[in-house]
């Protein structure tokens, strides 16, 4: 069976039915990186709670239907607006940044391109190289192509190398300069807008599989979590080679994740099997007299 | 603090034999920086990073080892311990343990932990200092859902029978076996069982045979010293289960309690009676067999 990585979905707004599909479409490994929650948070406890969870709970949920979870941990570029707010939650991310599994400092950059996210983008490029981690960047949904230059701009003016940072959210009229300035480059598929499985399927047909990342963001709006492996699917039907399906799907986002020295595909070739009798804790996910799901050696993802 | 010290001392020679030189010199690198800084700062970021130097090995500790810990303090048990844990105690125990501080960066550290860092954390709880600040953290912690975490505190872990009031005592152990955890491991078990604790055990009883469902074997040692008329209905239930395990876990309920009537029921038994006397029958075989087979 395909392996597929989700390398951005924020899996604490989905549900178990979300899990189930996704393990079923081939998903064995996801990253969560640390976004807003659709409202802005008022106190840096929530902060502290929800990075927590993200390398807590969450983890631990995932791994119940057998995929690995990972995350970024970082201030968001919404919320960095709040400054006041903001220089708490600063304090907060060195704690969380060496944690086993954290992948990239992310995701951040620009909304609306003000001052303030101006500020502590560039302070938390300083943390991402302090701590050898890679970046994930949001780029901004309005004046975006600006957004984008900007993003990769500063990224440089901090001395970060381009290959440690993924640039997220892009499509048709920013891929090029990504690329070319030797950037990762992630394609998010959403669901009815933006960038769907057919336009993804033209831009790797344009310009092949090297440092192009596909992902669903899913969330808590309309997305759509087996997104990844949908699109390799359409991929397959277009002709597109094995290799480029592969890369563009699995193997780029464990590369520059990779780096990080927390993502190995051992986690998940050489996982334990899944066995909600040992973790289930009597009332952790499944509920009284559901039928655990046990599975042998023989029912795991072979290389 | 010759405790503290021997306790280092103990840590430091239990990671050496485990750990390479990369390993080792990351290690001491960091508990210079903690234990001469007065920010927890580089104390955070040691204790999380240790992931990168040290495995969740088991640590396959020797009988001597064992024997030389227990004597340092009381009960204290890591024969479940990782390497990674273990790493984490030691750089614990190297941060400089003044009072408010010091419970300021544990408090932060339990609430910013992940799962494994947790885990390190009330597993240590017996070498902490300032027990009775950490109760509420201890207790709290038993809310978790997270199976690792929940064993770490109750299992191999003198501190609840040491400092838990009897509501979150019983809370423990029932949640152990609601969890299907092995209650054997939990230390003072036998000392602390009480009556509260007995009739709950019996309820529990009750609402799974009322579901059709079965009964963890080892549940039954909670009723032992206040068996009764009521306990005697239920254990004679149990014993004649068609679950090995189960009837016998009843026989041993019945062997070792003082009631009179209890007695009698057993020298039908004699086979099983005298499995127990040549000690084949104990709690801690039956707590190992059911999680071998059915946990």
């Amino acid at each position: 069976m395909e392996m597929y990585i989700d390398p951005h979905i924020h899996l604490v707004s989905r549900t178990t039915d979300d899990y189930e599909a996704m393990r079923k479409a081939g998903i064995v490994a996801t990253i969560e990186p640390a976004f807003w929650l659709g409202q802005p948070r008022t106190e840096v406890g929530s902060f502290k709670d929800y990075f927590s969870t993200l390398v807590g709970w969450e983890r631990f949920r995932a791994s119940q239907f057998g995929i690995v979870h990972y995350c970024t941990i970082g201030l968001n570029s919404k919320e960095a607006n709040n400054v006041p707010l903001a220089e708490q939650v600063m304090e907060l991310l060195p704690l969380y940044a060496g944690k086993e599994g954290v992948v990239a400092i992310g995701e951040i950059g620009y909304d609306d391109q003000t001052d303030a996210e101006d500020r502590f983008y560039r302070l938390q490029l300083e943390l991402a190289k302090e701590v050898s981690l890679p970046v994930l960047i949001h780029t901004p949904h309005r004046d975006k192509k600006k957004g984008t230059t900007r993003s990769m701009d500063v990224a440089e003016e901090h001395g970060m190398d381009p290959y440690w940072v993924v640039v997220d959210h892009n499509n048709e009229e920013t891929v090029k300069e990504v690329l070319d300035r030797g950037f990762w480059a992630a394609f998010t598929i959403y669901p009815h807008t933006k960038m769907g499985s057919e336009r993804m399927v033209e831009i790797v047909k344009q310009y092949g599989p090297e440092r192009i990342i596909v992902n669903s963001a899913a969330d808590w709006g309309i997305s759509d979590p087996i997104a990844v492996p949908k699109t390799a699917a359409l991929m397959r039907k277009m002709g597109i080679p094995e290799e480029h399906v592969r890369l563009t799907t699995y193997q780029n986002a464990l590369t520059v994740f990779g780096l990080s020295g927390q993502m190995h595909e051992d986690d998940w070739l050489k996982a334990p099997p899944i066995d909600q009798t040992k973790k289930m804790g009597g009332n952790s996910v499944l509920r009284g007299g559901q039928i655990p799901r046990v599975e042998g050696p023989a029912d795991r993802v072979e290389n | 603090m010759k405790t503290q010290t021997d306790l280092l001392a103990f840590f430091q020679e239990i990671l050496s034999n485990r750990s390479d030189a990369k390993a080792l010199d990351w290690l001491k690198v960091q508990t210079e920086k903690i234990s001469s800084e007065t920010s927890p700062n580089k104390f955070f970021l040691a204790f999380s990073q240790a992931s990168r130097f040290f495995k969740k090995e088991n640590l396959e500790l020797n009988e001597n080892e064992k024997s030389e810990l227990s004597s340092l303090v009381s009960g204290f048990d890591p024969s479940h311990w990782d390497l990674l844990q273990t790493a984490r105690t030691y750089l614990l125990l190297c941060f400089p343990q003044e009072k408010s501080s010091w419970l300021a960066a544990v408090n932060q550290l339990f609430e910013t932990g992940d799962m494994h860092e947790q885990q390190a954390l009330y597993a240590a709880l017996p070498v902490m200092p300032y027990p009775e600040e950490l109760l509420y953290r201890a207790i709290d912690g038993c809310r978790t859902n997270m199976t690792v975490i929940f064993d770490a505190i109750a299992l191999n872990n003198p501190f609840p029978s040491t400092y838990f009031p009897e509501a979150n005592w019983n809370q423990l152990v029932l949640k152990s076996i609601f969890m299907q955890r092995p209650i054997y491991r939990i230390q003072g078990l036998d000392s602390r069982r009480n009556q509260a604790l007995a009739d709950i055990a019996s309820d529990f009883a009750h609402e799974r045979w009322a579901a059709g469902r079965h009964v963890m074997p080892e549940l039954w040692r909670l009723v032992v010293p206040f068996v009764n008329d009521k306990f005697m209905t239920d254990l004679k239930k149990v014993i004649e289960s068609e679950d090995q395990l189960e009837a016998e876990a009843g026989i041993l309920a019945l062997y070792q309690c003082d009631f009179a009537p209890a007695k009698q029921l057993l020298q039908a038994r004699s086979e099983e009676v005298m499995a127990i006397e040549y000690g084949e029958i104990t709690w801690e075989k039956i707590g190992k067999e059911f999680q071998d087979k059915r946990a």
